[in-house]
């Protein structure tokens, strides 16, 4: 598991690659702490290198992106990988929090 | 002391071990230097001849008249060496050829060491120098030797004495630092840890209770579910009764582990048991489910839940999915609409699925820990394997030694991996 966060034309772009698995995701939790702190900060989650995620990875993305709300900003899951798509489907996820995933893509 | 506990023995006996190694060092380097001692007598031995040549060879190339050579009746009372001089320019100054680099040493740095006159110790470099001269009988006034003390600091000997030195001043510094530090902060630690096993031991036996339960004894069912926790307390639950002579069952996964997921767990239970009893809808009770968590945010928890009803007299199956695993019906997987997982969205509409069940018909409810189970080489159990094993079952078996089976078979998968996740089975099946 690699976590990459960037600060990128005032938005933060967050990379995830390889498994969110139970141990890994604490990792990942430590890493994006500090990113929902931030008043207002634009966040942008990519999980398309991403092949796993357990489903305490999911708790820590939901807190994130809810942490990242109360503190006047926003989380975008920008791309997800088809596996973690999976994961969102069958958990209802993607109606939410990969609606925004769709927006993006048909922006760009 | 009243509060002699292992460690601090241990510390004890560190510390006696520490004095001894203190004690060993300071003889040790009193050896050292008697050693050193012997050696530098030995050292200036051979050095006395070298210096000789030299200082003769000065004497001999430049003007002698240049020197005024005082000579100061010194004796070194040793084996065979008889007369020492100090050798003086006539500035005044100590002539120190080769061995103390080029150096001067000035007269007045120079005091007698011995009251009959035999050594001289002089400062060079803030260094204490032993100034001895050696008497030829052919040439009496020839410089013979200087007796620098400061070599002694490159001595082996004395490098092993001062890293000894070392060793047990860090030594002592340790020693006091675990004293007044780090054994209370270990001594803590484990009251933190003993605390938190405490606390996990409890969580372990309430999630234990929430889902031990005495199986429906309706002749026209067959139900049994186990849970197989990692090590650590999980949040799987399952819950399974008779309500009007239908088969009410749920099957879920809260998304931590420990004496909250438990407590959440026994919330979730305990109302949906009130609630269905009123006869709610199960989707309806669903929200009502999803609203009870998200309405205690501190709890910072989701949830998969799977809700059914089975009515055995019409064989019609309703069920209601918030972010489940898919449930396998006679080895195909249900057709459930994804909902979201409870506790993320307040208000959210969940909706109830219908499904007419043939006679005979057998149901599988798991947690991701089953599919998600891990071999060595990383590979999930995932669904296939699933549908796999479910289609080969024996329509015979019970549903007790489905449960049992599937355990088996995910602990063959596994190998040597470790289980990496909560597991939860629930088998049911209709007679």
């Amino acid at each position: 598991m690699k976590t990459e966060i960037k600060q990128q034309e005032g938005m933060t772009l967050i990379t995830v690659q390889g498994e969110l698995d139970t141990d890994t995701c604490i990792e990942f939790q430590q890493k994006t702490a500090p990113v929902a702190e931030v008043p207002g900060a634009k966040v942008e989650l990519d999980l398309s290198a991403l092949d796993y995620i357990s489903s305490k990875a999911l708790r820590i993305i939901i807190s994130l992106e809810q942490r990242v709300a109360e503190h006047g900003g926003s989380l975008t899951i920008t791309a997800v990988s088809a596996p973690v798509r999976e994961i969102f489907d069958m958990t209802g996820l993607s109606q939410t929090m990969l609606a925004d995933c769709k927006n993006k893509t048909t922006k760009e | 002391m009243k509060n002699l506990t292992p460690r601090k023995i241990s510390l004890l006996l560190l510390a006696a071990f520490g004095l001894l190694i203190i004690a060993a060092t300071l003889v040790a380097i009193r050896f050292v230097r008697d050693e050193s001692r012997v050696y530098q007598i030995g050292h200036l031995r051979e050095h006395l001849q070298t210096i000789g040549q030299e200082v003769a060879e000065n004497l001999d190339a430049g003007d002698p008249d240049s020197f005024e050579f005082l000579e100061i009746s010194a004796r070194i009372q040793r084996e065979n060496e008889n007369y020492s001089y100090v050798l003086r320019d006539s500035s005044g100054m100590i002539l120190s050829p080769s061995f103390v680099a080029g150096k001067q040493i000035k007269m007045e740095n120079i005091r007698p060491l011995k009251h009959d006159g035999s050594a001289f110790v002089a400062d060079i470099w803030g260094a204490r120098c032993l100034v001895v001269i050696w008497p030829f009988p052919d040439r009496p006034l020839e410089l013979l030797g200087i007796y620098d003390n400061s070599y002694i600091f490159d001595d082996v000997h004395l490098t092993t004495g001062a890293f000894l030195v070392l060793l047990s001043t860090v030594f002592a510094i340790l020693l006091l630092l675990s004293w007044f530090w780090i054994i209370p902060a270990l001594e803590r630690m484990y009251a933190r840890r003993d605390k938190a096993e405490r606390e996990l031991q409890n969580a372990r036996t309430l999630q234990q209770k929430a889902v031990t339960q005495a199986f429906p004894l309706d002749p026209r069912f067959d139900v049994y579910a186990v849970l197989q926790p990692m090590k650590e307390v999980g949040g799987d639950i399952y819950r399974c009764g008779m309500l009007d002579g239908k088969l009410l069952f749920v099957i879920g996964d809260v998304s931590d582990k420990g004496t909250e997921a438990a407590f959440m767990m026994f919330l979730v239970i305990g109302f949906m048991r009130t609630r269905v009893k009123i006869g709610v809808d199960l989707g309806e009770l669903m929200g009502e489910v999803n609203g009870l968590i998200c309405d205690n945010p501190d709890f910072e928890m989701f949830c998969t839940l799977f809700l059914g009803c089975i009515d055995p007299d019409t064989m019609e199956m309703v069920y209601c999915n918030a972010g489940h695993t898919r449930t396998l019906v006679d080895g195909e997987f249900l057709d459930q609409d994804p909902q979201l997982i409870a506790g993320i969205q307040p208000g959210f509409r969940y909706h109830t699925q219908r499904l007419q069940l043939r006679p005979g018909a057998r149901l599988l409810l798991y947690t991701d820990g089953v599919t998600e189970a891990r071999n060595p080489e990383r590979a999930f159990f995932g669904e296939e394997r699933l549908q796999a094993w479910m289609r080969e079952r024996p329509a015979a078996a019970s549903c007790e030694e489905d449960c049992r089976s599937l355990l088996e078979t995910l602990d063959a998968f596994r190998g040597s991996a470790r289980q990496n996740d909560d597991i939860a089975i629930m088998s049911i099946r209709i007679r």
